[in-house]
């Protein structure tokens, strides 16, 4: 179905750079008013704060909510409507509340309202993906004066505030019986009734699949907002897209293709802001059983519970190759879960060296000195040209005497298969929401466990009891600098037993009309708050 | 009463040294004149030279082309992409470029024609031949039988091809024997409708009642008499709905729901290079093109004069 969008984006693109060609001055006229048009490649799928932990939703209520704390371009926490915070003993924390912010329909802001929030989040229904996981540590709260709120944990949690950075506060005032039932519906919040927070921008308009659109709130605490008016426009085709910011109908757009980027480079009308990612785009395979459902011709064995095998595997793909021509350079060829220079990443690891004849003698020596049979399960449009690294990983395992197959199939179908375990290796990839390590080694590669909420997207069912006990350990570590060593030392562990194997961390781009200018963020959020005049 | 009248046949004798000018005496085999008629047009000619072509090419596929494209071992990445005419380490020169995975697109293309033609002519041919099986039935029996046939002829002709194959091919998944089998699901009612038409006409024939006063069995009348007789519109059909079958399946790859990625047939290399188009890498998808457009013209082509030489009204 995506290809029949495509074909129609063929023909709106070629009428757009028509449309560019013959409308040279009309780019320079839309400069002069304060509002701004993004196109977007996926749109949120609710006004809801609390109903979808996604990042197309978590990159909209951004602008009408704002969390307890914030998380800036490169994920490090700042004070957003806590003014600070503190732990006071392993399990007790106080946040000093900013005074004097109202709520865009002018109820005050106040500590009652972060307790009204977290205690809804565990009850939005059906939401397909639930912020629990922010909250579950959570044991008591307790407003000590309006502007003072003290949280409790079950155990000690140094992630808290993190966790908190990702909720978005919500009117106790405004939402408490508002749709009839205990708890406020989403609903009433697509329709804006209830989308009222503290935020740069107040909502407007939402018409699901054809636009978002919103207003300046003056009166925001962080200062005035730079855009009288923003209007998000979901082009979830990528030639349609670029075709809307060359002929001038958006100001801004995210994700262009990576085929494009040559050209989009080349013109002057256009800016092209790139930045690293917190997703890695990783190879899992399972690890769990003797029989493996997509491998055929090793006697019925599970070839990848073989450490042997999984570092063959590894040898034998060109990371480098892979970036520099399936994503045409707009990579970063990976070395574990989380890019160098950011929270917990070890150091001292290095990409994987191409090595296509280690692969054999390992693969020989393991006992597959033919290779096997594998099918290699794909999304074909959840990640930046994943159908295609994915066939080009099946050629260099081909290569080495794995036979690979690629099974590709849209997101919705993929990670369904994926998560009844009927593929034995498959590609995804994972963002780090926390912007740090314990997020993909809690949810790649621990031992799923629903209790602890370890494990949730571990499909390849990894388990390694040393990698568990120093995540286990660095969870319940307050100190920062012991916590992070805790976090590399797992890293390290997952890594060089090839538990998963990390391919590449996506870069992410925007491109902007000539004139504005676009600050990435490692979190891919497109927000209508890192678009700036350029001087 | 059986008694020639003897009026009668001297005026068939009058008549008969006119009547002998008109067909010259070499061609006594319908074949030979209708291969004759075929030749006098130039256009028809040319398309059935090039599906010749095209079909030797596919058949002798491995031994022409310098890569089997869907051998993963064989590309390799750092080829990717490259312009027409680029060399190539492992052999010669990539005379139409690669694509992004560094496959030789003259390869592919060959390969691809490949599996357009196996998917036409096979699905073609059981399509004919169940859909023939079904009119002749329905229109030789007649009544409730025919009835119920031909209503559910309606209702598969009621729904766009496109539609039923999309559906179909959800449900199946990928791969050249399910295409097939889709495009044989869309494509039988076209014949079932055809046949019982013309079967209709000569059902009424008095050869047929003759038949049947012999004694001769259902079967042999059904297949020995009545479907020689009904065959030229269905060659015609049958033509043309290679053509129809070879954009039907170009279509459906290029939507992502027909072959293997790893085996791209012509509509899914369109597809891969499609979104490299604007990017100036028009060769991906540019010359699969051409290629799907040359082939289904000629098939054309030759269906097109068929129809003029088979058609009773258009006899000149």
């Amino acid at each position: 179905m995506n290809r029949i969008l495509a074909a129609c984006a063929g023909g709106a693109f070629v009428l757009g750079l028509a449309q560019a060609a013959l409308s040279g001055t009309a780019l320079v006229g839309t400069a002069l008013a304060d509002d701004l048009t993004i196109g977007l490649a996926s749109e949120p799928s609710a006004l809801d704060p609390h109903y979808h932990n996604l990042t197309p939703n978590n990159a909209a209520w951004q602008h009408i909510f704002d969390g307890l704390i914030s998380q800036d371009a490169k994920q490090r926490l700042q004070p957003g409507l806590a003014v600070a915070w503190k732990p006071l003993d392993a399990t007790t924390w106080e946040f000093d509340l900013r005074k004097g912010v109202t709520f865009h329909d002018g109820t005050p802001f106040d500590a009652e309202d972060v307790i009204y929030t977290i205690r809804r989040i565990p009850n939005v229904a059906n939401s397909p993906s639930s912020f629990t996981i922010y909250t579950k540590s959570i044991a008591s709260m307790e407003a000590k004066d309006p502007y003072t709120l003290i949280i409790k944990t079950e155990a000690p949690r140094p992630l808290l505030p993190t966790e908190l950075s990702n909720l978005a506060i919500i009117s106790k005032e405004t939402c408490e019986g508002a749709s009839g039932g205990d708890w406020p519906k989403t609903e009433d919040f697509n329709s804006g009734t209830l989308a009222v927070g503290t935020g740069p921008y107040k909502f407007a308009e939402f018409v699901k699949g054809d636009r978002l659109v919103l207003t300046r709130n003056d009166d925001y605490w962080g200062g005035k907002p730079t855009w009288d008016k923003v209007t998000f426009k979901p082009i979830s085709s990528d030639g349609p897209r670029v075709a809307a910011l060359l002929s001038g109908d958006v100001d801004v757009i995210d994700n262009p293709p990576t085929q494009d980027l040559p050209r989009l480079k080349a013109d002057k009308n256009i800016n092209v802001y790139s930045g690293l990612s917190n997703r890695v785009i990783y190879l899992h395979m399972d690890q769990f059983a003797d029989d493996t459902p997509g491998v055929q011709g090793t006697n019925g064995r599970n070839p990848f519970k073989d450490k042997r095998v999984r570092e063959a595997v590894s040898k034998a793909i060109d990371r480098k190759a892979i970036v520099e021509k399936i994503m045409g350079g707009v990579a970063v060829a990976a070395e574990q879960l989380l890019p160098k220079g950011m929270f917990g990443a070890d150091p001292a690891l290095e990409v994987e060296a191409y090595d296509p004849a280690g692969a054999r003698k390992l693969l020989a020596e393991a006992g597959y000195p033919d290779g096997f049979k594998l099918v290699l399960g794909t999304p074909n449009d959840r990640y930046i040209n994943d159908e295609k690294v994915a066939q080009a990983v099946a050629q260099f395992l081909t290569r080495v005497g794995i036979q690979t197959t690629v099974d590709a199939s849209t997101k919705s179908v993929f990670f369904k298969r994926r998560n009844s375990y009927e593929f034995s290796m498959y590609l995804a990839g994972w963002g780090s929401g926390t912007g740090e390590m314990s997020s993909p080694l809690r949810a790649l590669v621990a031992t799923p466990d629903k209790e602890k909420g370890y494990g949730g997207t571990n499909r390849g069912r990894y388990s390694n009891p040393a990698v568990d006990a120093k995540i286990d350990e660095a969870l319940q570590t307050l100190d920062d600098a012991g916590r992070e060593k805790l976090l590399q030392e797992a890293s390290d562990l997952v890594i060089k037993d090839y538990g998963i194997l990390p391919l590449h961390y996506e870069v992410t781009s925007w491109a902007t009309r000539k004139g504005l200018a676009y600050e990435p963020r490692t979190d891919q959020y497109t927000s209508a708050m890192s678009v700036t005049q350029a001087q | 009463m059986s008694e020639p009248d003897p009026g009668l046949s001297s005026g068939a004798v009058v008549a008969e040294p006119e009547t002998l000018h008109a067909p010259p005496p070499r061609l006594s085999s319908p074949l030979a004149r209708l291969a004759l008629d075929f030749c006098a047009s130039r256009p028809a000619v040319a398309g059935l030279a090039v599906i010749l072509v095209v079909a030797v090419a596919a058949i002798f596929a491995p031994l022409i082309v310098p890569q089997n494209p869907y051998d993963l071992a064989q590309l390799d990445i750092m080829d990717g992409t490259l312009p027409p005419g680029s060399p190539s380490y492992a052999f010669g020169t990539y005379w139409l470029g690669t694509d992004v995975q560094g496959r030789d697109m003259l390869s592919a293309i060959v390969y691809g024609l490949r599996i357009s033609l196996l998917v036409g002519s096979v699905s073609v041919a059981f399509a004919l031949v169940i859909g023939s099986a079904v009119g002749l039935v329905a229109a030789f029996f007649g009544g409730g039988l025919d009835s119920l046939l031909m209503r559910i002829v309606d209702i598969q002709l009621s729904f766009p091809a496109i539609l039923v194959a999309l559906i179909l091919l959800a449900i199946f998944g990928n791969g050249v024997d399910k295409v097939i089998i889709a495009l044989v699901i869309v494509q039988w009612a076209y014949y079932a409708r055809a046949v019982r038409g013309s079967a209709l006409v000569e059902r009424r024939k008095e050869y047929i009642d003759a038949a049947v006063c012999l004694g001769l069995g259902t079967r042999r009348v059904l297949f020995g008499h009545l479907l020689p007789n009904c065959l030229p519109p269905l060659i015609v059909i049958a033509t043309v709905q290679v053509a129809h079958a070879v954009a039907l399946e170009a279509t459906l790859s290029f939507l992502g729901v027909g072959v293997p990625i790893t085996e791209p047939s012509l509509g899914l290399l369109i597809a891969n290079g499609f979104e490299y188009m604007m990017s100036g890498r028009y060769w991906i998808s540019f010359f699969p093109g051409v290629a799907l457009v040359v082939v289904i013209v000629a098939i054309n082509l030759v269906g097109d004069r068929l129809r003029d030489l088979l058609n009773p009204r258009l006899q000149r």
